[in-house]
């Protein structure tokens, strides 16, 4: 999907309905697998299968100590699993600048294009967490310290402090400059037809999950 | 110990380097400007990022270490202490060595990233690998701690030792010079023939090399022993 105000729209809905219930989960996967060319977005971001097992751990870890029962946990394990799905899509498919474009689209020139810089330079933070989170690997594969759980509180505040340093830098340089609010942006837009039919879709994924399946079909009792 | 690179090639969209030679014993300067392919260069050397073609051979190496120029990412310690102790080393000569034994219970990050750079270096250095990989070791050092450095790691008596630095003015007496031009690895040779080849070198050295002077090598006593030279 090239076109951002489609993106993000049919992320907003997909994420809800795949958080509503598990048919919404379901048909939402099933729009992932079509639409999202999967094997391109784990392939580019091979962070979501380890945050994939993670969903599963917590999901265990609230069945055992007596969540809200296995239907609860089983839900909850499925629809953030098909969140995650959504969002890697949205993350391999951004190219910069597209948040600036659809911020002030949205809002305009004053918080719009605030929000739209926010978002840039989140995602920009983003990319550089994870070339890090890669050399950090590097460094603790040659130190010889082993994977795991221990190796990941390092990593993270590593990761944490780095993203909140440059974060200050960034603000820094900024005020220098003279920046205090809004800019000005004329956003254009590339809407190709097969960003049309995938939004399409998600608002028709969108329906089934939120309009029970009774509504359109006569069921036999 | 040998390092061979044979047909070596890396490419990324435009641009591309390759590398051909055979690093030996010793102490080794990779030169270029700013992105050249010198960290990818760094990291291939050290086994951590395979070529997209050719080969990368190793003789007598048993064991390997790189560097980053960040010295944040090879943090894994809570302490200074314990961070000595991740590289299985007593902290105590560390902490005395790079005048950081007042600080031993801070994190590692509460450090300016100049002092994390020493504690690193010295870390590194002190396990004495068999092939040492340094890639822009004198970023974020003042010039008392690269010349320190400089004395250190000219120390390194045994191994392949690989520094990867665009650094102008500071320089360990090195056994051999490279350097990255057009995205390609030249050899420019041994010490000090290698120094009238070096296209980027410091023009210090130029000037020295055009009065006939040139010197044995160019840490900062040989350009000096050769610029005071009657």
């Amino acid at each position: 999907m090239q076109d951002i105000r489609l993106r993000a729209g049919a992320a907003a809905l997909l994420s809800l309905a795949a958080f509503t219930s598990v048919t919404g989960a379901a048909v939402v996967f099933i729009w992932w697998l079509l639409f999202s060319r999967p094997v391109q977005v784990l392939g580019k971001l091979r962070i979501v299968i380890p945050a994939l097992i993670l969903v599963g751990f917590f999901g265990l870890v609230l069945e055992l100590t007596g969540g809200g029962g296995i239907s609860y946990s089983l839900r909850m394990t499925v629809s953030m699993t098909v969140i995650i799905l959504i969002g890697a899509w949205v993350y391999t498919g951004y190219r910069q600048g597209d948040f600036l474009r659809l911020g002030t689209w949205l809002l305009g020139n004053k918080t719009g294009f605030d929000l739209g810089m926010v978002a840039e330079t989140g995602m920009q933070s983003l990319d550089l967490m994870v070339s890090d989170l890669s050399r950090i690997q590097q460094a603790q594969e040659l130190k010889g310290t082993s994977r795991g759980i221990r190796s990941l509180v390092p990593a993270g505040s590593i990761l944490i402090h780095g993203a909140l340093r440059r974060a200050e830098e960034t603000a820094e340089l900024m005020a220098v400059r003279g920046y205090s609010c809004g800019g000005s942006y004329c956003p254009v837009f590339n809407t190709t037809v097969r960003d049309l039919v995938a939004g399409s879709a998600a608002i028709c994924m969108g329906i089934i999950a939120f309009v029970p399946v009774s509504e359109f079909f006569i069921l036999y009792h | 110990m040998k390092l061979s690179l044979a047909g070596v090639k890396v490419v990324r969209g435009d641009w591309s380097l390759s590398a051909e030679g055979v690093f030996e014993d010793g102490i080794h300067l990779v030169s270029g400007d700013t992105g050249s392919g010198k960290s990818t260069l760094a990291l291939m050397l050290a086994g951590q990022l395979p070529p997209a073609s050719g080969a990368i051979e190793r003789e007598g190496i048993e064991s390997a270490l790189i560097t980053f120029q960040f010295p944040e990412f090879h943090i894994t310690g809570p302490d200074l202490e314990g961070e000595c102790r991740t590289w299985d080393l007593d902290p105590t000569p560390v902490l005395k060595d790079t005048n950081l034994a007042g600080k031993k219970t801070l994190h590692p990050l509460d450090l300016s990233r100049g002092e994390l750079k020493r504690l690193i270096l010295a870390c590194v250095i002190a396990k004495n690998h068999d092939l040492l990989v340094l890639d822009e070791p004198f970023s974020s050092l003042d010039s008392r701690e690269k010349e320190r450095f400089c004395a250190t790691v000219s120390g390194r008596k045994t191994g392949i030792t690989i520094i990867f630095t665009h650094e102008r003015v500071h320089f360990p007496r090195v056994s051999r010079i490279w350097e990255i031009q057009e995205g390609v690895l030249h050899d420019r040779g041994r010490l000090p023939v290698a120094l009238s080849q070096w296209n980027r070198a410091p023009a210090v050295i130029k000037k020295l090399i055009a009065r006939g002077r040139t010197p044995e090598n160019f840490s900062q006593a040989d350009l000096l022993e050769a610029a005071c030279r009657t």
